[in-house]
C-alpha cells in the first residue's frame, strides 16, 4: 500500500474525513468533436482514493479534452465517467461539486487579492469564512506567498499566479483535484513547495489527477500514472512499473557543438532521440564503458561537447512510447531549459 | 506554519454535499456579485466616467445638432439620451466584457464552480447594469438643464430603468455567448451601436421613419425602452406604456433563455 492510502486510511477514523471519497473511474470514454477529430479514443482508467495521478502526453494529446469532460465542461461522444459513485456524464452539476480544477488558462483574479479570491472560492465551495480564512492562511504560509497575498492578481508574476491558482483549487477540496499543468512558471523553490502539497493533499484522503509535461517531477511525486497519445492510454502504471523495462539501462547524454551534424550512433544504443543539441542514448548498462569510450571520442573529434551518463528515467520510457523526439522537444521547450 | 495545523483543518473539511435550490442559488448570486464587483474594480471608475462622459456629451451634442427645438423634441430627446446611456452599457460594453473573458478562457474556470451557471450570469448583469445609473441619471440632469425642461419623475422610471437595464444587458450577454468570434462580436455591437443612435426611434417619435422601419421597430426593444422610460419621466408622452413594458420584458426573458441555454450547454 502506498504512503498515501495509508495515511488516508488512517484519517478515515476522524469525523468529517474526506478520505474514502475520490474513486474516480473512467470507462471507454471518447470524445469526437464536431468537426471530426477524436480528441479521446476509448480512455480508461482509475484514480484510487487519496491518489496522486499523473497524465502525461505531448500537447495535442488530448489531456485537456479528457479533464473537460471529468469536470463537466464537456459532453462526452461515448462512455462513462464516475466519481464517488456519481454518473458525473448524467450529472455534471455533481462533477462540479466534487471536482475542483486549476485550469492551464487565465484565472479571473487580476482586480482581486490572493487573500480575496481564495476566501470567495472557499465559501462558494461550501466553506465558512472562518474556517476558509483559516485554511488560506495556512496554505499561504506553507508556498511562502505571504509577501503576494495583499497584493492584486495583476501585478503577480506568471509563476504566483499558478501558486494562486492552486490554492484556489485546493482552499476547499472535495473529492477530486484536477491541477493542468501546475508548476509552469513556478520557481524550483517554490515548485518544490507546491510539490509537498500536492502529496499533502494526497495524505488526507484527497485525490489528485495532475496534468503535466514535467516528467521528471512527476516521476517523483506521482503514485501512478498514465501516457496519453493521439486520444489513447498507451501506458497506464507506476513510474518504477514503467520504467522495468529499461532497469538495466543507462542513458548517455552528449551536448553536441552548435552547428555539427548528428554523428553515426554507435551499435550499442538501444534507442536514441535528438533533442535541440542534446544527443540521449539508451545503453545496456554492461555498454557503459563502451559509451563512455565513444563519447569522449566524440569530444576529442570535436563533435560534441560534453557528456553526462546516468540512470534511465521516466522521460527516456516517455519518449520510447510516443516514439517522436517531439515530445521531449515540447517538455524541454516548456521547462525553459533546452 | 507546521504542517499538522494544515493536516488538521483539512480533516474537518465537511463531506461535498448536493447543495442545490433557491438558497443555493441566492447564496451563489450573492458571492458572485462580490467576486463581480470586485473583477470590475479596475474597469468600474473608468467605465463610469465613460457613461458619465456619453450621457452627457448626447444630451448636449444633440442640443447643437438641432439647435432651439419646441418642447415635445427636448422632453424627447431628453428621455432618449438616458436610453442610450442605458442601452450601449448592455449592448456594447457587456458583450466586450464576455468576449474579453471568452478570449482569455476565464470561463474555464468560472463554469467549473459549484454555482447555478444562471446565478453567475445574473451577478454578472446586477454589476454591469450598476455601470450604467451614473451615466444615466447625469444624461437626464444635463439634458434637463441644456432644454429648460422640468420632467414629471413618477415611481415607474424604477421597473422601466431596470427593465432596460437588464434587458439589454441580457441581450448582450447572449450575443456575446453565442458568437463564438470576438472580433465577430466587437463588430456587430459597433453596428448595432450605429443602429441604436440614428435609427431607432429613441430620440424621436417612431412616425418618423418609414413605415416599414417603424413596424421593424415595434418588435423591437429600442423604441419600448424609450417608451417605458418616458412613462417614468413625463406626462403624456408615452402611449401604450402597457404594450411596452410587455414587449421589453418579452425580449428581457427570451434573451434570458437563450443565454441560460448557452452557458448551460455542454458541447
Amino acid at each position: 500500500m502506498s504512503v498515501a492510502r495509508q495515511s488516508a486510511s488512517q484519517h478515515a477514523s476522524q469525523p468529517h474525513s474526506l478520505a474514502g471519497a475520490g474513486t474516480l473511474s473512467v470507462r471507454e470514454l471518447s470524445k469526437r468533436y464536431p468537426g471530426g477529430l477524436l480528441a479521446n479514443d476509448g480512455i480508461t482508467l482509475e484514480i484510487r482514493s487519496g491518489e496522486v495521478f499523473g497524465l502525461l502526453g505531448p500537447n495535442g494529446a488530448g489531456k485537456t479534452t479528457l479533464v473537460k469532460q471529468i469536470i463537466g465542461l464537456l459532453r462526452p461522444t461515448s462512455g462513462q465517467i464516475s466519481l464517488d459513485g456519481y454518473d458525473l456524464v448524467r450529472d455534471p452539476a455533481q462533477a462540479r461539486q466534487l471536482v475542483t480544477y486549476l485550469p492551464q488558462s487565465s484565472l479571473p483574479i487580476d482586480s482581486l487579492t490572493l487573500r480575496q479570491v481564495v476566501g470567495l472560492v472557499g465559501r462558494i465551495r461550501g466553506g465558512d469564512r472562518a474556517m476558509v480564512h483559516r485554511r488560506a492562511t495556512e496554505m499561504i504560509e506553507a508556498l511562502e506567498l505571504v509577501p503576494w497575498a495583499d497584493s492584486l492578481g495583476i501585478k503577480l508574476s506568471g509563476g504566483v499566479k499558478r501558486l494562486v491558482g492552486f490554492v484556489m483549487a485546493s482552499v476547499w477540496p472535495a473529492s477530486l483535484v484536477i491541477l493542468d499543468e501546475p508548476t509552469n512558471d513556478v520557481d524550483p523553490l517554490r515548485r518544490r513547495l507546491l510539490w509537498q502539497q500536492i502529496r499533502r493533499l494526497g495524505r488526507q484522503g484527497v485525490s489528485v489527477l495532475l496534468v503535466t509535461h514535467n516528467v521528471l517531477e512527476a516521476e517523483q511525486s506521482v503514485d501512478r500514472l498514465a501516457v496519453i497519445d493521439e486520444g489513447r492510454i498507451i501506458a497506464q502504471g507506476t513510474p518504477s512499473s514503467l520504467k522495468a523495462p529499461d532497469r538495466r539501462c543507462l542513458r548517455l547524454r552528449v551536448n553536441l557543438i552548435p552547428g555539427v551534424e548528428k554523428p553515426e550512433i554507435p551499435q550499442i544504443c538501444r534507442h536514441h532521440t535528438l533533442v535541440g543539441r542534446r544527443l540521449h542514448l539508451l545503453i545496456d548498462e554492461t555498454d557503459a564503458g563502451d559509451a563512455i569510450q565513444w563519447a569522449r571520442a566524440s569530444i576529442e573529434h570535436g563533435i560534441a561537447e560534453e557528456y553526462a551518463l546516468g540512470a534511465a528515467t521516466l522521460e527516456d520510457v516517455y519518449i520510447r512510447l510516443i516514439g517522436r523526439d517531439d515530445a521531449l522537444e515540447m517538455m524541454v521547450d516548456r521547462r525553459g531549459d533546452a | 506554519m507546521s504542517s499538522s495545523a494544515i493536516e488538521m483543518s483539512t480533516s474537518s473539511l465537511g463531506p461535498m454535499m448536493k447543495r442545490r435550490g433557491l438558497v443555493h442559488w441566492l447564496r451563489s448570486y450573492a458571492l458572485l456579485v462580490e467576486w463581480e464587483a470586485r473583477s470590475l474594480r479596475l474597469l468600474l471608475p473608468l467605465a463610469i466616467v465613460a457613461q458619465i462622459l456619453l450621457g452627457a456629451g448626447l444630451a448636449i451634442g444633440f442640443g447643437f445638432l438641432m439647435g432651439e427645438i419646441p418642447t415635445i423634441e427636448a422632453q424627447f430627446l431628453a428621455t432618449g439620451v438616458t436610453v442610450i446611456s442605458m442601452i450601449t452599457v448592455g449592448l456594447v460594453l457587456v458583450p466586450q466584457i464576455v468576449s474579453q473573458r471568452k478570449y482569455a478562457g476565464i470561463y474555464d474556470y468560472m463554469w467549473s464552480l459549484p454555482v447555478p451557471r444562471t446565478s453567475s450570469v445574473a451577478a454578472s448583469l446586477t454589476v454591469n447594469s450598476f455601470i450604467a445609473l451614473p451615466g444615466m441619471v447625469l444624461a437626464l440632469l444635463v439634458a434637463s438643464w441644456r432644454f429648460d425642461l422640468s420632467l414629471q419623475i413618477s415611481p415607474l422610471v424604477v421597473p422601466a430603468a431596470l427593465l432596460t437595464l437588464v434587458s439589454a444587458a441580457s441581450v448582450g450577454f447572449a450575443l456575446a455567448h453565442a458568437i463564438s468570434n470576438p472580433l465577430l462580436t466587437n463588430l456587430v455591437t459597433n453596428v448595432l451601436l450605429f443602429v441604436i443612435l440614428l435609427y431607432s426611434p429613441i430620440n424621436f417619435p417612431p412616425d418618423r421613419l418609414p413605415g416599414w422601419l417603424a413596424s421593424l421597430h415595434h418588435g423591437l426593444p429600442f423604441q419600448h425602452a424609450a417608451n417605458v422610460m418616458r412613462a417614468g419621466l413625463t406626462e403624456g408622452l408615452a402611449t401604450h406604456a402597457g404594450e411596452s413594458f410587455a414587449i421589453l420584458a418579452g425580449w428581457a426573458a427570451a434573451a434570458w433563455i437563450i443565454t441560460a441555454w448557452v452557458v448551460g450547454r455542454r458541447p
